[in-house]
């Protein structure tokens, strides 16, 4: 493969066709590489131009990308990450997940900024990637494995030059929330598990030796060292001593904690299930991605048991535990572990499992063990998703398709928007976040709008929130949308005092742009809007900007004053297309759209 | 007509630690004299001088904590006014998950 004369970039990306093993290498002008810059941004750029948005994501045609980024391999902090990027089976829109480690170095190394498979093997396969070669290899005798054994057999055959990303049996069933695991980390949200599955693809392995040259090598290291000395300020002291689970009690006292399929925002037996509890009954290990001074990942012993521990992050305990009122830590711990062997989704597990308890309580479902605070429901409907029993077909669809199968009005209580289940924050209490997750391109989503943090402030009124305030909610996706792109872990954000002069003098560093802060916002504003046309072209509709009717007629219980109505939250979303500059019913102006084709005209 | 103070009743702010906070206080509430946040900023810095240094910036929170009322607002303002039985919540700022 030619050498490129990017700094940063291999300046192509490689498409493999899983049915016929061809590959081919497809040059990425600079021109593109500047204006969506990697990982999410420009995975969103390429899958438009493959087709993803018109496709069923499980057809043999539908493209999905592994996005690298320019940062990837260089030393700053937490860069050593990826993006998987195509449509959504659980969503039908745009989805994006990252991960972290090792296969995003490798991959890199391989000298190309991303991979993208279309096609359909023949038969459950690996597929083996490195510079000068590309083979399917037969993986029948590891389809059904859990993906710790996948990847331990895989290791041994392949020898540890090579990284895996590796589905396990919910990628296989195309479990609509199926994940693509690396190391014990999940590209994990909206089902490129199930995706690469339809491939009949059990593990991308890759491997290769070319590396990026970086414009001005000597600057870049000093600035990784101030970077990386900045990481283990107190900023990140949170996510070092407690990880994301230190948000259990403080999201439980805010009356935030989503309990019992979002019916309640405070769970009673909290306590058994935080961090500090866990700390003190259990052994734990501390843990990170490769490449990161942070290590936010705490891995909790399973008691009685010598097999590994199990990383606890807030969400999978929120989902896994509250959501549907189970208070045991061994069963949640249990549960994180299945989640990760099965390769689930735990928030979209949770939620569709909380969901179905409530509709089995209303006595829609015939399921008697099926009860909320039932600790040996979880796994058991967990296992469920993976077989063919009746509730494990219903479940592996997700709450909203679920809610279809299921009538009465149980769609007005399905935990989603646009189809991915709410992660733990409850939209009534945290109405910047609320808002975020209605407009997110990918549904209910925490990573890709941080409106939260505005929550978390004086800026506004968390209970609230008014049309002036929205401007919160746009530039923490904006922010989001550089972060995901360059690629960093968002549990840096807090040590870069000026988020966009620093990450543009990273991107210079690397690439030699001459890039400023008023660029890379302009570029944030291009990747949210590229996503945006990604959906428009896959049958968005305005009001797919919305919550579930749950969260305007249901009061929360203790929260008398948070006020909440389909009108004040339509008058909340106007002022959101407004500040973008959209039109006023969401979609992307005619000015808007041709920037993006003008993008899309560089396609060679 | 003159009110005459006989006594006044002492302020009891409630102050409930969470996260990095609970850990550099070494317990998970307290309670505090003083009339506002700032006054009460200073009473638990020198009741607990881990949490002072690793969380505080004279009589404000650092960046990287928040203070919360009553389990409603966010205040910074070392002027805010605290009353009696208010319960001040001190945690990370940082809620990503
Ligand atoms: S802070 Fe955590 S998630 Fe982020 S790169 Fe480090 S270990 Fe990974």
């Amino acid at each position: 493969m030619p050498p490129s004369d990017l700094n940063g970039y291999h300046g192509a990306y490689l498409r493999v066709d899983v049915s016929t093993g061809q590959a081919e290498r497809v040059p990425l002008p600079e021109k593109v590489l500047r204006a969506f810059l990697g990982g999410v941004g420009l995975g969103a750029w390429i899958v438009l131009q493959e087709g993803a948005a018109k496709a069923d994501p499980l057809s043999t045609e539908a493209p999905l990308a592994f996005v690298f980024s320019p940062l990837v391999g260089s030393p700053l902090t937490t860069s050593a990450k990826f993006a998987v990027v195509g449509k959504s089976p659980l969503t039908q829109r745009f989805n994006d997940s990252l991960a972290s480690s090792q296969f995003a170095l490798a991959g890199k190394r391989c000298g190309v900024d991303a991979l993208v498979l279309v096609g359909q093997a023949e038969s459950p396969s690996i597929l083996l990637i490195d510079e000068d070669e590309i083979r399917l290899e037969p993986a029948e005798d590891l389809w059904g494995e859990t993906i710790p054994t996948a990847e331990k057999r895989l290791r041994k055959v392949w020898g540890l030059a090579y990284q895996f990303a590796v589905i396990g049996p919910a990628g296989e069933r195309q479990v609509r929330f199926a994940t693509i695991s690396h190391d014990g980390r999940h590209a994990g949200r909206g089902g490129h598990g199930a995706v690469l599955g339809s491939k009949r693809l059990k593990a991308v392995a890759v491997r290769g030796a070319q590396r990026c040259t970086w414009a001005y090598p000597q600057e870049l290291a000093q600035f990784a060292k101030e970077l990386s000395a900045k990481s283990w300020g107190p900023a990140t002291a949170k996510y070092r001593e407690l990880g994301t689970m230190a948000n259990l009690l403080v999201f439980n006292r805010l009356q935030a904690l989503p309990t019992r399929n979002f019916q309640r925002s405070q769970f009673a037996e909290a306590v058994e299930l935080s961090p500090e509890h866990l700390s003190a009954t259990r052994q734990k290990t501390r843990d990170s991605c490769a490449a990161c001074t942070i290590g936010c990942e705490h891995i909790y012993a399973l008691k009685e048991d010598d097999s590994p521990g199990v990383r606890l992050e807030y969400e999978n305990v929120f989902a896994l535990g509250p959501l549907c009122g189970v208070s045991d830590p061994q069963t949640v711990l249990e549960c994180s572990r299945i989640c990760d062997e099965l390769g689930l989704d735990t928030i979209s597990a949770g939620g569709t499992i909380a969901f179905a308890m409530e509709c089995a309580e209303r006595g829609w479902l015939d399921i008697p063990w099926l009860r909320f605070g039932n600790a040996e429901a979880l796994p058991r409907a967990l296992q469920s998703m993976v077989t063919n029993d009746e509730l494990g077909q219903l479940l592996r669809q997700g709450s909203r398709r679920m809610a279809g199968m299921i009538g009465h009005d149980s769609i007005d209580f399905a935990p989603q928007v646009k189809g991915l289940e709410i992660p733990g924050y409850e939209p009534r209490a945290l109405q910047s976040m609320a808002l975020g997750f209605a407009v997110g391109s990918r549904g209910a989503d925490h990573n890709r709008s941080g409106a939260y943090e505005a929550d978390f402030s004086e800026k506004v009124d968390r209970l609230n929130l008014r049309p002036e305030d929205v401007s919160h909610a746009v530039e923490s996706e904006n922010r989001a949308a550089i972060l995901d792109s360059l690629i960093l872990c968002k549990f840096l954000r807090g040590t870069l005092s000026d988020f966009y002069a620093e990450s543009a003098e990273m991107l210079r560093l690397v690439t030699g742009w001459e890039i400023g802060p008023a660029e890379l916002q302009e570029t944030a504003r291009r990747i949210v809007n590229v996503k945006k046309r990604f959906n428009m072209d896959a049958g968005w509709e305005t009001g797919e900007d919305s919550l579930p009717a749950r969260f305007f007629e249901d009061q929360l219980p203790g929260v008398a004053h948070s006020s909440f109505t389909p009108d004040r939250f339509r008058e909340l979303v106007q002022a959101y297309y407004a500040e973008r500059g959209w039109r006023k019913d969401g979609r992307l102006t005619e000015d808007q759209a041709l920037a993006i084709s003008m993008a899309e005209s560089c396609n060679p | 007509m003159h009110t005459r103070v006989i006594c006044r009743m002492p302020m009891t702010v409630h102050v409930e630690f969470f996260g990095i906070p609970r850990l550099r206080a070494g317990i998970a509430a307290t309670q505090c004299q003083g009339t506002s946040l700032g006054e009460v900023l200073q009473e638990l810095a020198e009741r607990f001088p881990g949490l002072a240094n690793d969380c505080f910036q004279g009589n404000r929170l650092r960046d990287a904590f928040a203070a919360n009322l009553n389990g409603n607002r966010f205040v910074s303002d070392p002027a805010t006014p605290l009353t009696r039985q208010d319960h001040l919540l001190i945690m990370s700022a940082d809620a990503g998950g």
